[in-house]
């Protein structure tokens, strides 16, 4: 914030909430990338840890919701901070389900990693990356209140869903007489799913990041952005 | 962020109630307290004026009928307010009917020292109405219009005193009613009144725009952004941004305005 606020008590309530939406991010993020290299590396431990893991981010969300219903019945924010409580509220929702799909991968990791490697999971990996600089950008442009960065997300997010159909079609063509591969490569299309899905959410965290910039909504718009004046 | 233009003034319309055309205010050889404002403050809308104490939001409401005319030395020294085309500070015009025509609330609610009845009754007395019927009439529209009929139809010759305050405030309203303004400024209507009564005037305001313009100096923040449809926010004398209320309380265009209404001025 560029000045301080008349209360103490108000900077260290709206410091709190962002250092917790931010560790939540980075947790979230974290569970990401230790569900991946539970897949890539047969590490059926690291699995288990992510799923174990997923609980501190859910109490994160609970925490970050009771402290913006705090900041908001305790001291009626404005402008700016009513925008960061509310953006850091809805971020915290998509963080959790982020941090779901990293668990959602963990446990089919597991399945997989309980038998025969599968050639296939590498195809994963390029998918993962550019859904991990995805998420990257879209907590930074929430960290620095970016909002040309939280908006360029939209645009990239394509190319993740293009790799994505692509990679479905060949794990699907190669189901065909696959026999006991079959299952791990369902599984395998879970992974790829949740991936793809994970950009999504984190196209939503830079959607929201923008209205936090410049209280614009580019939500559900994908010709003409929608300021907030009702004039 | 959104481009809005630097000047901050309302494009003139064709429903302005008032035009405030680059008015300077001063109270005597001080420097001024108000320099160059420019506005207009549209029919049938709320009006908020907001600001730290000492920006001149009071005293440019008291402009508006003309009550720093008591005051020695103040006066408008630059440009000119005009209410439906008139200026207000032309020589020809009549002071009394003005007021008639811009009643004013104040911070603390002053009923006269007499009943509930004839405080209403005074105004259209004054104006020379006689009629004891048309009076009774007036008196009961002006107390349905400001939402206390029904708590003291029963009690209409008691003292104005044993009112609570947020009813003698509703009353005072009623009494601004009575003599049919076309503007109503409040001055911190509600400063002195408990969260319930605060909510009832606010919930009158918001029925009287109907009828009338209504311009309101309030410190209240949450007020304003309740019942405004239009903020102004004031700073030593300068009018900073004048906006539709949701945009002033989401995106402000000024900087100033931003760090005043998050609370992080001076």
């Amino acid at each position: 914030m560029p000045t301080h606020h008349i209360l103490h008590e108000f900077d260290n309530a709206i410091e709190a909430l962002r250092t917790d939406t931010l560790l939540m991010a980075s947790l979230a993020r974290q569970n990401l990338e230790r569900a991946m290299k539970s897949l890539l590396e047969r590490d059926i431990e690291l699995s288990r840890r992510v799923i174990a893991d997923d609980t501190e981010v859910d109490e994160l969300e609970l925490k970050i919701d009771q402290e913006g219903m705090d900041i908001l019945v305790r001291f009626h924010p404005m402008a700016t901070d009513l925008r960061l409580v509310i953006t850091s509220m809805k971020m915290a929702h998509n963080l959790e389900r982020i941090s779901d799909h990293a668990v959602n991968i963990a446990k089919r990791s597991k399945k997989i990693c309980k038998t025969m490697p599968l050639e296939e999971v590498s195809l994963s990996e390029p998918l993962y990356t550019l859904a991990d600089n995805l998420l990257h950008d879209a907590i930074a442009s929430y960290s620095d209140s970016n909002g040309e960065l939280g908006e360029s997300l939209k645009a990239r997010d394509k190319e993740l869903d293009q790799l994505h159909k692509q990679l479905v079609a060949t794990l699907s063509g190669r189901i065909e007489g696959a026999n006991e591969r079959t299952e791990n490569l369902l599984h395998l299309i879970f992974v790829v799913r949740s991936i793809e899905r994970i950009g999504d959410l984190a196209v939503n965290i830079g959607e929201d990041s923008v209205f936090l910039d410049e209280a614009r909504d580019i939500r559900h718009t994908s010709r003409q952005p929608k300021t907030l004046s009702p004039d | 962020m959104n481009a809005l233009p630097d000047n901050p003034i309302l494009t003139p319309t064709s429903t302005a109630a008032v035009e405030i055309q680059g008015v300077t205010f001063s109270y005597g050889s001080s420097s001024p307290t108000l320099k160059d404002i420019r506005l207009d403050i549209r029919k049938n809308e709320v009006t908020a004026f907001i600001g730290p104490s000492g920006c001149g939001k009071s005293t440019l409401l008291r402009c508006l009928n003309r009550m720093n005319d008591e005051i020695p030395g103040a006066r408008i020294t630059k440009g000119e307010i005009l209410i439906e085309g008139t200026n207000i500070y032309d020589p020809s015009v009549d002071v009394v009917k003005l007021r008639r025509n811009v009643g004013m609330v104040f911070q603390k609610s002053n009923p006269f020292p007499t009943s509930i009845y004839d405080n209403v009754a005074f105004g259209p007395r004054a104006i020379g109405i006689r009629n004891k019927q048309q009076i009774d009439e007036i008196v009961e529209n002006a107390l349905r219009g400001s939402a206390l009929w029904d708590e003291v139809k029963d009690r209409l010759h008691e003292s104005a005193y044993g009112l609570s305050g947020g009813q003698q405030q509703r009353l005072c309203i009623a009494r601004t009613c009575a003599i049919d303004p076309e503007i109503i400024l409040m001055d911190e209507p509600c400063s002195a009144l408990d969260p319930i009564a605060t909510a009832r005037v606010e919930r009158l305001i918001l029925e009287l725009r109907e009828k009338y313009t209504i311009i309101i100096v309030t410190h209240n923040m949450q007020q304003a952004a309740r019942v405004s449809d239009r903020t102004a926010f004031f700073y030593l004398g300068d009018l900073v941004e004048y906006d539709q209320t949701k945009r002033i309380f989401s995106n402000p265009a000024q900087r100033r305005t931003e760090d005043y209404i998050t609370g992080r001025f001076g």
